[in-house]
Order: structure tokens, then C-alpha cells, then sequence
């Protein structure tokens, strides 16, 4: 199993710079650059051209890079001038993941929940409650979950909440979590909790069951303690595509509530073409997903003893 | 071609059959996939007459007060720019169609034609195909698509090849798989030991068997590819405005979220509804091609 980490984790440090490279490459095709602007003169344009690097052919700039990163020095942003990238993104960093964790717990809490009620309570009306309100969840965009979340906590449940999401007031308090992280987080709910029903229901009619319920079990027993276990294990497959997706989705949703994150950072750095930035944000994107999916692959094993990794 | 040919090709002729027969009573019996056909039925008919009328035209400015609320001359209301949002959402209605049909149709074109190549000469194809789709898999797709759009500029065929190009492994992976197992197949190997060439194996005994579950597939695709656009537009980055994208309405609508929240609700639930159906559809031939979840 250590070799199994070690070596997908090299397999996904492999793919980071591979990916990351060709974006790399890709950004310095793009027309302009990031020192069009009134405040800078022509001349001290082109000294700043000379200081990133930027008029030396590709190949070049690519191998000082690499070089670079592989000392784990990602460059200078070009907009903030003078400052590392990394320095710069540590606290976006910490916002994303943050956000990110909090909404993939959302997803997790609410569709095993969901996926475990319909499951053992099949083709009875909480099932097809439950089973439409997961189809409902996964059709519902983020930024509309987020509009009718905005919506009812600045009318209905203003006393609880004072209005605080939604505002540009700088990021920190934990109050301001939850909205955020329920819009990001809901919609993936629904695939999480389908995954699990169908899994709690092929579990129900195995033998094992069968013997547990004999021996007189009850029945948060027999649920809990032996369908649960093999039941996640299905949903463990699909956790890996969800965490991508919430990770990235979180792009989407630190624009809609004004939140400081890589996201936000990533597509102002796009745009001003601040290329180190760009390319460092993708790079530590690629990171996480990669690990998220290792970590949940290492899963495997710890429900399934029979797996071996 | 010899004699053996005919009778293998005659069981495929009633498997597509009694595939299509499995599919009419499977989805009879499943009133929310029929429900779903019926909105989608809606979308499309709105998205095919905004190509040739709206009740205003889509981007006109100043039909009245800016963010008006519904009225009976504008069901929807209008937005910011006082232009009519029941026209734009079917302008919105075609946008997401050419996207959610262009996407699935791309990605199953290049999904199957990886699968095939990895499921049927397996070896070191097999190996390629495989290590590209796990490596993809750890690729933040958002983030890719962002970029191929700024690369390559926000053209409508631009959008499609980028979520294609974050959405193709998941084809490739079932194709492939089907085929893995469908080669082994008495059948083929009946094909195969007639002579029949590789082309003819794939096209005429492997493919149609794997029919199922690839519609299936594509018919997910669907909204997740619609979506996708909704978000890049969203986010800005999508097709340009003044194109009424459901993404960039609600966008510009939810700066008004508090004054005026027709504006984004009017895309917003245009998107949850098409979604909702293509969802409710896709689950209804599931469950129509896959006789073991029917069971259940």
C-alpha cells in the first residue's frame, strides 16, 4: 500500500508538471501582456519585460522554470511587482481549502444521509422523497442554489445571519462559511446519495445480511455496523470525480460571494496576464485534485480489507 | 463474405429490437423521465423558434424600464438593459442545446473512438490510452476549459471542443470496457473466425451491442455540458454577450438580486428545468437498457 502512494503520487506530481508546463507554454501565446497599462511608460515596460524574462524565446524561460520549481520557486507575479507567487497565494490558499473541505463535508453529510434513508426505506414515499430531492439537488446550478440561499438569508433569515455572505466585507469569520459552502457543496449531494442508495440496496439482499438479521440483530445494527461498511465502498468510487469537482467549482462560487480564494485570483491573473500566476495557481490546483484523489483511492482498503492497493 | 455472416447479423438486427422495445415499456413506466421528454420537448421547441422569432428581438435595449418586474407585455420581466427576458431565455434555450448536442455528440465520437482502440487491440494501445485517461482525470477540468477558451477565443464550436476536452474520459472508459468484454463474445468470435475484418467487427457486431449504455452516457453528458457553459458564461468567459447565455443572465442578474431577482431567477430556473429533464430522461433509459436496475 506505501509503494501504491508513492507511486500514484509521483504519478500525480508527474501529470502536475506536465499540465502545468503546457500551460506554461500556452500563456505566452496570448496576445498582450501584463504591463499594458497607463501607469507604465514604454521604456519601463520593456525594462520590466527585460526583468521577467519575457523577451527571451520560450524554451528558455521554460528551463529557468522548471528550474525554479523543482526548488519550489514558483516566480514573481508580474502585477504585484516584486513579490513571490507563493507568498502571495498562502492565505488564497487557506481560503479555498477551507471552503473547499467545508463544502465537501456538506455533500458527504447530506447524501449519505439521503442515499442511506432511501436505501433502507425502498420504494416507500421518504425514498421517493428523498430520491427526487437528489435528482432536484445535482440540476440545480451552484450559482442558483446561491441566489435562492442569498434570497432567503437576506429576507426569511436575516435575524440570523445579518445579511454577511454576500457582502465584499474580507473573509474570516466563520459565520460566513456555511452559505458558501451549502451552495457548493448541495448539488454533488445528489450523486453522492444515489450512489449510496443503489449501494444499500444491493447490500440489503446479501447472505451476510441475511445471517445478521437471523442472529437477531437490530436494526441500526445490521445498517450501521454491516450494510454501511460495504455500501460506502461504491460511493468511495465516485468521491474522488465529486472532490474534483467541488474543488473547482469553487471557482465559480468565490466569484458569486466576492470570497478571496485562488479562483477568484486565478481568472484576475488570466486577465491581466499575469502569467507566473496563472501558471503557479493551475500547478497547485492540479496538486490538490491529485491528492484528494490519492488520499480517497487509499480508502479503498481501510473499508475493504480484501482490497489490496 | 461467407454464409456464417448472415445469421450473426440477423441477432443483432433483433437485439436493436428488442432494445427498442425495452426502451418503449421502460420508460412508459417512468412518469418522470416522461415528464422530462416533455420539457425537453418545450426547450427545444423554444430553442428552434427563437432562430426565427422572439417576441422581441433578443438584444434590444430600452423596450421599457430597466429591471421592470413581469408584466403581461414582458412575462419574464426585463433586465438591466430594459431588454425582454422572455425572448433572451429562448435565445439562452438555443445556446444551451447547440452546447449540450455539440458536447455529447464530440465527446461521443472521440470516447468511442479511444475505447474502441483500447478495448479492442488492447496490448500497448490499451496501456496509452488508459495512463492518458488517469493522468486526465487529475486535471482541475474548470480550470482547463477557462483556458482553452482564452486561448482560443469564446466562439460557440471553442466552448464545445473545451468541455468535450474535460469531459471525454468518462466515454472512453465505458466504450472501453464494453468493448473489452463484448470481443470475447461468442458472436464475435464467430465474426472473426468467418473472416469478417476488424472494421466490420467493431462497426457492425461490437458497437451496436455497446449502444446502450453509450446513449445513456451521452444523454448525462447533456447537462453536464450545459451546465459547464452556464458556468464559463457565468464567470464571464463563455460565449460573448450580447449572445443571451443563461450563464451571463444570471450573472448580470444576481448583481440585482436584491431590487430586482426575476433577473436571475428567470435563467437561473430555465437551466434547473432543462437539467432536471435531461437528468430525469437519462435515468429513465438507464433504467430501459439495464433490466437489473429495473428490478429494483
Amino acid at each position: 500500500m506505501v509503494t501504491y502512494a508513492i507511486r500514484r503520487t509521483l504519478l500525480v506530481v508527474f501529470g502536475a508538471i506536465v499540465v502545468s508546463s503546457a500551460v506554461f507554454i500556452g500563456v505566452r501565446q496570448l496576445p498582450g501582456n501584463a504591463f499594458l497599462s497607463d501607469r507604465v511608460s514604454p521604456s519601463q515596460a520593456e525594462e520590466l519585460i527585460h526583468y521577467y524574462h519575457l523577451d527571451e524565446p520560450w524554451p528558455r524561460q521554460y528551463v529557468r522554470w522548471i528550474g525554479g520549481l523543482f526548488q519550489g520557486d514558483l516566480g514573481e507575479s508580474f502585477v504585484y511587482r516584486g513579490q513571490s507567487v507563493l507568498t502571495l497565494l498562502a492565505p488564497k490558499i487557506r481560503v479555498s481549502l477551507g471552503l473547499g473541505a467545508a463544502a465537501l463535508s456538506v455533500t458527504v453529510v447530506v447524501g449519505l444521509s439521503l442515499g442511506l434513508v432511501a436505501g433502507i426505506r425502498q420504494n416507500q414515499w421518504i425514498d421517493y422523497t428523498a430520491s427526487t430531492a437528489a435528482v432536484v439537488s445535482y440540476s440545480l446550478p451552484n450559482f442558483f442554489i446561491a441566489t435562492l440561499l442569498v434570497l432567503l438569508t437576506s429576507t426569511a433569515l436575516y435575524r440570523l445571519t445579518h445579511g454577511a455572505f454576500y457582502y465584499e466585507i474580507g473573509w474570516g469569520q466563520l459565520s460566513q462559511i456555511p452559505v458558501p459552502a451549502i451552495a457548493l457543496g448541495l448539488p454533488y449531494s445528489g450523486i453522492v446519495a444515489r450512489q449510496m442508495r443503489a449501494g444499500i440496496i444491493d447490500e440489503l439482499r446479501q447472505d451476510y445480511v441475511r445471517t445478521a438479521w437471523s442472529k437477531g440483530l437490530s436494526e441500526s445494527a445490521v445498517v450501521l455496523r454491516h450494510v454501511m461498511r460495504n455500501a460506502l465502498i461504491p460511493v468511495v468510487t465516485i468521491l474522488g470525480p465529486v472532490a474534483t469537482t467541488i474543488l473547482t467549482g469553487g471557482l465559480v462560487v468565490e466569484n458569486i460571494f466576492g470570497i478571496p480564494g485562488l479562483g477568484r485570483e486565478f481568472i484576475n491573473s488570466i486577465l491581466t496576464r499575469d502569467y507566473n500566476m496563472t501558471v503557479a495557481i493551475f500547478t497547485l490546483y492540479s496538486l490538490f485534485v491529485g491528492v484528494v484523489n490519492v488520499s480517497i483511492d487509499l480508502l479503498y482498503p481501510v473499508l475493504d480489507p480484501k482490497i489490496r492497493l | 463474405m461467407s454464409v456464417l455472416e448472415h445469421p450473426a447479423e440477423h441477432r443483432t438486427r433483433r437485439r436493436r429490437g428488442a432494445l427498442l422495445a425495452n426502451l418503449r415499456t421502460g420508460l412508459r413506466r417512468n412518469w418522470l423521465a416522461l415528464l422530462g421528454i416533455v420539457i425537453i420537448f418545450v426547450v427545444l421547441t423554444a430553442a428552434a423558434t427563437s432562430v426565427v422569432w422572439t417576441p422581441y428581438p433578443v438584444g434590444l435595449q430600452g423596450l421599457g424600464v430597466p429591471y421592470a418586474g413581469p408584466s403581461l407585455a414582458h412575462p419574464f420581466g426585463l433586465d438591466h438593459a430594459g431588454r425582454d427576458l422572455l425572448s433572451r431565455v429562448m435565445g439562452g434555450a438555443a445556446i444551451a442545446m447547440v452546447v449540450g448536442v455539440g458536447t455529447s455528440l464530440l465527446t461521443a465520437v472521440v470516447g468511442i473512438l479511444l475505447g474502441m482502440l483500447a478495448g479492442f487491440y488492447r496490448g500497448w494501445v490499451d496501456t496509452v490510452v488508459s495512463t492518458i485517461i488517469s493522468i486526465w482525470y487529475g486535471i482541475p477540468d474548470l480550470l482547463v476549459a477557462l483556458l482553452f477558451v482564452v486561448f482560443l477565443g469564446r466562439g460557440l464550436q471553442n466552448i464545445i471542443i473545451a468541455i468535450t476536452l474535460t469531459r471525454w474520459m468518462e466515454m472512453a472508459r465505458l466504450v472501453r470496457g464494453q468493448t473489452l468484454s463484448l470481443r470475447e463474445r461468442d458472436y464475435v468470435e464467430a465474426a472473426r473466425a468467418a473472416g469478417t475484418r476488424d472494421r466490420n467487427l467493431v462497426l457492425r457486431h461490437i458497437l451496436p451491442n455497446a449502444a446502450g449504455p453509450i446513449i445513456v452516457q451521452a444523454t448525462y453528458l447533456l447537462p453536464q455540458a450545459i451546465l459547464f457553459e452556464a458556468f464559463l458564461s457565468y464567470l464571464g468567459l463563455g460565449v460573448r454577450p450580447p449572445a443571451p447565455s443563461w450563464g451571463t443572465m444570471a450573472a448580470d442578474g444576481f448583481r440585482a438580486i436584491q431590487f430586482a431577482p426575476h433577473t436571475v431567477l428567470a435563467p437561473a430556473i430555465a437551466i434547473s428545468l432543462t437539467l432536471l429533464a435531461f437528468n430525469w430522461v437519462g435515468d429513465g433509459l438507464r433504467d430501459a437498457f439495464d433490466p437489473r436496475m429495473r428490478q429494483q
